[in-house]
């Protein structure tokens, strides 16, 4: 008797994308503690922020905290000590929200890979048809994309609470071209960093608490570029933008190349531990 | 009948590791075929190998039909894999498991939705296809993968440890499941460490270390090693005078001691075995029972792979002449493969 027919065929691109992305949230879905780490900052960084502002149009500053508002950042000095400080407050919680797009996504794709090595499902998901450039492809999707719209998400938050309560610098700093487009653009590229960052790494280490402290890293520069950015050291004109954007998207690059050589299907059943 | 794999010189080095080692292997399509050996020995490995999953050091297979290292993706669509460990989706239900494999496969969605029941049904999961599969045990997770190892019908399919772990109604299920398989004129590549489901499933087995140290039917294998044998009960327990008399008995290959009784293995035992009766009975013994006696196959696994580790109440038991022990010379390792 000769064999049947396999019904397996060469499947959509598409569908394998859709598939895994829609199988990695269902799993995240019911993952507690993975919920909680990507709603937490954001959460966080919302409530604080827009409790700040409130708070300072509430509260003038002292002589002393303008001097010391204007030294820090003197892209300030002129304006109104309430407006300056709303301002300072709005842009410095602007930099906050950059954070998102890099601890978020980094968390769930490190889950994402760590996830599947202690539940041996990647053995069974290899032995597919789907090549495991699409597989890789997925897991970046399924992590980007919830990140970003979280960001997306907590920044129209922001940006309407700060409408509401601020004053006109803090609704000026809020709605500033720079960070408009910093939203559009920078946030995705940032959450593409953080997921193949996460997925390289996690490809190295079991532990996701090794896995995240050592991402984590890639929160520093960008702290420093906004901290610089404010404090009158950096300017983030049109020019500097793009060289950053570009910057990160060298980087977006290098590191998929990177996380792509370590996503082998050989390395990944054979030296993977 | 067509060939379902063939694999020629096939070799894997991880490092300085030889992990498999000039594999030499024709499998025809529609065989249960028993891939027996020790931990370590490579199996995991080989089947990684011809399921297109790591890339061979050396050699050339054809699996399915397809050239390994040309069309990889397309062996992967065509052969159908239990691993070791379920690896299964524990937040998932069992259904959305199915359909998201059938989806990796390019099954259509109605397809997916029949195949994922049909299986489901046939491993008596369909009224659990809700739940979380962290809430299945261990045999319903077993047979969870296996369904998913051939929801797009794969014309081989590959089974490491099927049965590991499973409770005996779980493993039953199983093997009614791989009989079935063959039914249907499916190849079944069987890695398991139970000789007694080897013995009943299999057509062939090879015994591998690295490379094939032996491989033809079970029933071949036994005679081969073991001869046709006969256990003789007697009364008193057999005395030395009894072993040396029954060696000189015309026919008779060989003779020794086993559990109080005699064994005989001879090359025509109808012919032999009244001759050995008579002997016994002139000697003064009472031949009580005569049975046919059908050594176990891990009785053949242990002479053949691990002969060090072999029973040695089988063999240092043996009264016969060295020139009668013709078995003993033929266990040594050799690649037939």
């Amino acid at each position: 008797m000769s064999a049947p027919a396999t019904l397996a065929r060469s499947p959509e691109r598409g569908a394998i994308v859709r598939a895994i992305c829609v199988r990695e949230w269902r799993e995240a879905a019911g993952n507690k503690l993975l919920v909680g780490m990507t709603f937490l900052p954001p959460v966080v960084i919302l409530a604080v922020g827009i409790l700040l502002v409130a708070v300072a149009a509430r509260n003038p500053p002292s002589v002393k905290d303008v001097q010391a508002i204007y030294a820090a950042a003197p892209a300030t000095a002129g304006l109104d000590p309430v407006e300056a400080v709303q301002g300072l407050i709005a842009t410095y919680f602007l930099i906050l929200f950059m954070m998102i797009p890099t601890v978020v996504p980094l968390t769930i794709a490190i889950y994402s890979v760590i996830g599947e090595k202690g539940a041996h499902t990647l053995e069974p998901l290899l032995a597919t048809p789907t090549g495991v450039g699409q597989l890789l492809l997925a897991k970046s999707l399924a992590s980007t994309i919830p990140a970003v719209l979280v960001t997306w998400l907590a920044y129209a938050i922001y940006l309407a609470s700060v409408l509401a309560l601020g004053s006109r610098a803090a609704a000026k700093a809020v709605t500033a071209p720079g960070w408009l487009l910093a939203m559009v653009v920078m946030v995705p590229l940032l959450t593409l960093l953080s997921v193949n960052l996460g997925i390289f790494i996690s490809t190295r280490v079991n532990d996701v608490r090794v896995a995240q402290q050592i991402g984590g890293l890639i929160v520093v520069p960008v702290l420093g570029l906004g901290i610089a950015q404010i404090s009158g050291r950096v300017v983030l004109n049109g020019e500097a933008f793009a060289q950053t954007a570009l910057l990160l998207l060298v980087a977006d690059i290098v590191v998929f190349v990177a996380a792509r050589i370590a996503f082998q299907r050989e390395n990944i059943l054979v030296r993977w531990r | 009948m067509a060939t379902a794999l063939r694999a020629s010189g096939l070799t894997k080095d991880f490092a300085r590791l030889r992990a498999v080692d000039g594999l030499e292997l024709e499998v025809p399509e529609g065989e249960v075929f028993g891939f027996l050996g020790p931990n370590g020995a490579g199996k995991t490995t080989t089947l990684r190998l011809l399921c297109a999953l790591i890339s061979p050091s050396a050699g050339t297979a054809e699996v399915a039909g397809f050239r390994l290292g040309r069309d990889d993706s397309r062996i992967r669509a065509a052969v159908g894999i239990l691993t070791e460990q379920p690896g299964l989706y524990e937040r998932l239900t069992a259904l959305e498991n199915l359909l998201f494999f059938a989806t990796l496969y390019g099954l259509t969605p109605g397809t997916a939705r029949g195949q994922a029941e049909r299986y489901l049904r046939l491993m008596g999961l369909w009224d659990r296809r809700g739940d979380a599969v962290a809430t299945f045990s261990r045999g319903m997770k077993q047979k969870m993968a296996i369904a998913r190892a051939v929801l797009h019908e794969p014309r081989l399919v590959f089974l490491d440890e099927p049965t590991t772990g499973l409770d005996p109604d779980a493993a039953r299920t199983v093997r009614d499941f791989i009989v079935a398989l063959r039914g249907e004129g499916r190849t079944v590549f069987l890695c398991t460490h139970n000789l007694d489901e080897a013995d009943r499933l299999c057509d062939r087995i090879a015994f591998f270390r690295r490379r094939v140290i032996r491989l033809d039917t079970p029933a071949n294998l036994r005679a081969e090693l073991y001869g046709r044998a006969t256990v003789f009960d007697i009364l008193p327990e057999p005395r030395p005078e009894d072993l040396a008399r029954v060696a000189r008995v015309e026919g008779v290959r060989e003779v020794f001691r086993e559990n109080g009784a005699l064994v005989v293995e001879s090359d025509d035992p109808l012919v032999t075995n009244p001759r050995v009766v008579r002997v016994l009975v002139d000697g003064g013994a009472e031949v009580t029972y005569v049975t046919d006696r059908r050594p176990h196959l891990e009785d053949v696994y242990l002479r053949i792979v691990e002969p060090e580790t072999a029973p040695r109440s089988t063999t240092e038991a043996r009264s016969t002449t060295e020139a009668r022990s013709a078995p003993e010379a033929r266990s040594a390792p050799e690649a037939r493969g």
